[in-house]
């Protein structure tokens, strides 16, 4: 008679679902109970069975061919790993023998070894020197390393810096400096801007070029100082305004009388907007 | 089950044993016959647990060429071919079931309380006339079940769950799953033959 609680095991024995030490006491149990392990065998079976309950699928015709071919690509690599071999019936004869030329051989070999073993003694004290010199090789090459990383690191960190930087072009916006280039840097940080001017009309001397900041906190354009431009046309020039400058919406120039004004009067020449 | 039955199903399994034991020899044609026997019902467990057909695929094929490999090792005494091979094919497939939740992939999701969708082909058509009629056979001895029982021991068999999860899964006591198992295995062993 099987008790609810063999039961119970056997059940979750064959469903894999024993934790180890159950697993080893059924086990136990059922070495010397026969009825038990007749139990656990049909329920192994049943369990078998589940596999038929789910709904049928065929498996692909390839895999028929992928299992053959596997199977035969297997066999013929062991074939080729494990030649036939049949054992004479001399074998045993020659095997003694084989065992006594072995024990003279070995006992040569333990003097031939002990002159090895003073030879590899020293060789391993040489190792031993070579394995310091090749570690403190190492601790040099770490920290030329460490060095090279720190100044990768230096790099980034100056690069993150220029993607804060406010870049735009300028461009003539009454058509009277059509051929003028001009390019304007704003460092938001450091409140200064940087102008790249080309092609720029040349003026009277009575005649400065004045640069705007467009600064939404202000009513009007503040002012980024006069300049005025070789008779190539070219300037660049760093500039920032008279007054804290929190956001730029834009930078204009103007052209103005020599020393600038205050406030813009004469004709904006250039304007390029973010 | 009446004795002519039975004694097709020995018939049946003793020709598996004999194609065990060919491909033992190195016989590839005995493996082509059982691959033709068993290919259906082993390829639908593993697509089943893992619900991924091209996986089930890699499993059944790991399987056949291990019992191509380890053929000689069969043992009659320990069930019949269908259980020894089905056994291995469900553990294989637990292991990647387990291996994909130490890959933080939710195990709920493999949990296959729900059918997963099907993979190409007509489902229920494929395999043998003798798995159709096993088939139909074993899901009506699962259907006689009480529900609960039923859904406790489809869970145990196909999700890899452990008792606990089973049991949290379901939110009942763990000796309430483990009794629900016992008495609905053990009806089910009542209703289906001996051997497979």
């Amino acid at each position: 008679m099987i008790s609810e609680r063999h039961e119970e095991l056997a059940t979750l024995y064959t469903l894999g679902l024993l934790e180890r030490e159950d697993r080893r006491a059924f086990e136990s149990d059922l070495a010397g109970n026969a009825e038990l392990r007749s139990l656990k065998a049909d329920l192994a079976e049943t369990t078998a069975a589940l596999t038929l309950s789910v709904c049928s699928f065929a498996p692909p015709a390839s895999l028929r061919a992928r299992v053959l071919a596997a199977a035969g690509a297997e066999s013929r690599h062991e074939a080729a790993l494990a030649p036939v071999f049949r054992f004479p019936r001399w074998l045993p004869l020659a095997a003694a023998a084989g065992l006594a030329v072995t024990a003279i051989w070995l006992g040569r070999q333990n003097l031939s070894l002990r002159e090895q073993n003073t030879a590899l003694r020293t060789e391993r004290e040489l190792a031993e020197l070579a394995y310091q010199a090749a570690q403190s090789q190492l601790q040099e090459r770490t920290l030329l390393a460490e060095g090279m990383i720190n100044d990768l690191g230096r790099q980034l960190r100056e690069q993150q810096d220029l993607t804060r930087l406010k870049v735009t072009a300028l461009a003539s916006l009454a058509g009277n400096t059509p051929t003028a280039q001009a390019i304007a840097v704003w460092d938001p940080g450091r409140e200064t801007g940087l102008l790249t001017i080309d092609r720029l009309p040349v003026i009277a001397d009575s005649q400065d070029y004045q640069i705007w900041v467009v600064d939404p906190a202000y009513p009007i354009p503040v002012d980024g100082g006069v300049f005025k431009p070789g008779e190539d046309g070219r300037a660049v020039l760093t500039f920032h305004g008279d007054k804290p400058i929190r956001s730029v919406a834009a930078f204009a120039i103007s052209l103005e009388k020599k020393g600038g004004v205050p406030k813009a009067e004469g004709p904006i020449v250039l304007l390029g907007k973010f | 089950m009446d004795n002519s039955a039975q004694s097709a199903e020995e018939e049946r399994n003793r020709a598996q044993v004999q194609l065990i034991a060919a491909m033992s020899r190195g016989d590839k044609t005995a493996l082509a016959g059982l691959y033709d026997q068993l290919a259906t019902p082993l390829y639908s467990l593993a697509y089943r647990m893992l619900g991924d057909a091209g996986e089930a695929e890699d499993l059944v094929q790991d399987i056949l060429l291990q019992v191509w490999r380890t053929a000689g090792s069969y043992d009659t005494s320990r069930g019949s071919v269908f259980s020894w091979i089905a056994t291995l094919t469900r553990n294989r497939a637990i292991d990647r079931i387990r291996m994909r939740k130490r890959r933080s992939e939710l195990l709920a999701n493999a949990a296959p309380d729900l059918q997963p969708a099907a993979p190409e082909g007509d489902a229920d058509s494929a395999g043998s006339l003798w798995l159709r009629e096993k088939a139909a056979a074993v899901r009506a001895a699962l259907a006689e079940l009480a529900p609960d029982q039923q859904q406790a021991i489809e869970l145990a068999y196909f999700s890899g769950l452990t008792q606990q999860e089973i049991a949290a899964q379901l939110n009942e006591p763990l000796g309430t799953i483990k009794a629900r198992i016992r008495r609905g295995l053990l009806r089910l062993k009542d209703r289906l033959p001996s051997r497979l």
